[in-house]
């Protein structure tokens, strides 16, 4: 498997990308919600700036995604009505900007409660805005459905990723698994 | 007669040794400190506090200060911060409303005179001791004060706030007096 992506499937770099992101969003997301969970004040505080910092990094990584998105070719599409192609780009597409939406959104939350941002006790980062305490509720509320939203979008990223596997026995999936095996005989017109 | 001289000589050595009492101008003076909290220095200031100033740069062993706080008038811009800090785990202030600063004795080190004293906060009384920048101004005079201390000393933020990586473990204070001559 090449660092970089070829003609059949996507390289090393773009599936450590893609799964660390999933990764992270995942654990992160569920990690905001049950923020609540931490008892203590000092406990919040801790979980709160291990929250802020894991957004940070899914940041910088998502944006060096797209990126290196950017320089490396993408494989072609796997061979599907042009409907389903073009539905999947566009489902990539406002998948980048809401991954990229969630933490600065974060970003512009912790701006307006006033509170530090510091990324695993290292560095502070500028707030983005004016401590406002009237948009407080608002910006949570923008951070929180954000991250619903993402969710929705993923059930119909993974959905067809999975109908992809299951039902048309191609490589979209496959391409994009770590260490994943792509199918020795794939359809009639895969190949370019 | 040379009986009431010396009476009266005695009478008015304490007199000029004294020094000045001065008024603290409330509005135009602040008690504060700074500290770090996620690698982000804060600033906080206490809204009720007395002092009594008696003070002569040229008569140093006759000087006091006496400052009494209220620390459950901490004021930080942050609301939790605010909530938080007179609770039991930081002033406590339930248990100790009042926090005391009274001077031991001052001394001059080079042109920069310190102040010695003794801090009582949160129960426990430390040794502190403080810059002392005076000013006169007409009949009355600018005070700056500024030291630091050790919050764990004290145990504020104890327990689990005793983590320094989070919340700073020194914090620094200034003062700013506003004095009228008595």
């Amino acid at each position: 498997m090449s660092l970089r992506n070829n003609d059949r499937q996507w390289g090393s770099i773009s599936k450590f990308f893609h799964w660390i992101i999933a990764l992270a969003i995942l654990g992160n997301g569920t990690f905001g919600l049950l923020m609540d969970l931490a008892g203590s004040p000092m406990r919040k505080i801790n979980w709160l700036a291990l929250h802020k910092s894991i957004g940070l990094t899914v940041l910088a990584l998502i944006l060096l995604r797209i990126v290196w998105r950017a320089f490396d070719r993408r494989p072609p599409d796997e061979p599907m009505p042009r409907w389903q192609a073009l539905a999947a780009h566009a489902m990539h597409g406002v998948l980048y900007v809401v991954i990229v939406a969630i933490p600065l959104s974060g970003w512009w939350f912790n701006s307006v409660t006033g509170k530090p941002l510091q990324w695993f006790k290292q560095f502070n980062l500028p707030a983005l805005g004016e401590k406002n305490d009237a948009l407080r509720h608002f910006a949570h509320g923008v951070h929180e459905y954000l991250f619903w939203f993402l969710v929705l979008l993923l059930l119909a990223h993974v959905g067809g990723a999975l109908k992809h596997h299951v039902f048309d026995n191609d490589n979209v999936l496959r391409r994009m698994l770590p260490f994943g095996r792509l199918r020795q005989n794939p359809p009639e017109g895969d190949r370019r | 007669m040379k009986r009431l001289a010396i009476l009266l000589l005695a009478l008015a050595l304490p007199g000029l040794a004294a020094a000045t009492n001065y008024t603290v101008q409330s509005a135009s003076s602040t008690l504060g400190f700074s500290n770090t909290f996620q690698g982000e220095t804060f600033q906080g200031r206490f809204e009720q506090w007395t002092a009594s100033i008696s003070y002569d740069p040229a008569n140093l062993a006759a000087s006091k200060f006496d400052v009494t706080v209220q620390p459950a008038s901490v004021k930080t811009g942050d609301s939790d911060r605010d909530s938080a800090l007179p609770g039991q785990a930081f002033f406590d202030v339930a248990k100790f409303p009042q926090a005391h600063f009274v001077t031991t004795g001052f001394r001059q080190n080079g042109n920069q005179v310190i102040a010695d004293g003794k801090l009582t906060l949160r129960g426990v009384t430390r040794p502190v001791s403080l810059q002392v920048n005076f000013t006169p101004q007409g009949s009355g005079a600018t005070l700056d004060v500024a030291g630091s201390v050790q919050r764990l000393d004290f145990g504020v933020g104890s327990g689990e706030y005793a983590d320094t990586s989070v919340i700073g473990a020194e914090v620094k204070i200034t003062a700013h007096l506003q004095l009228a001559a008595k």
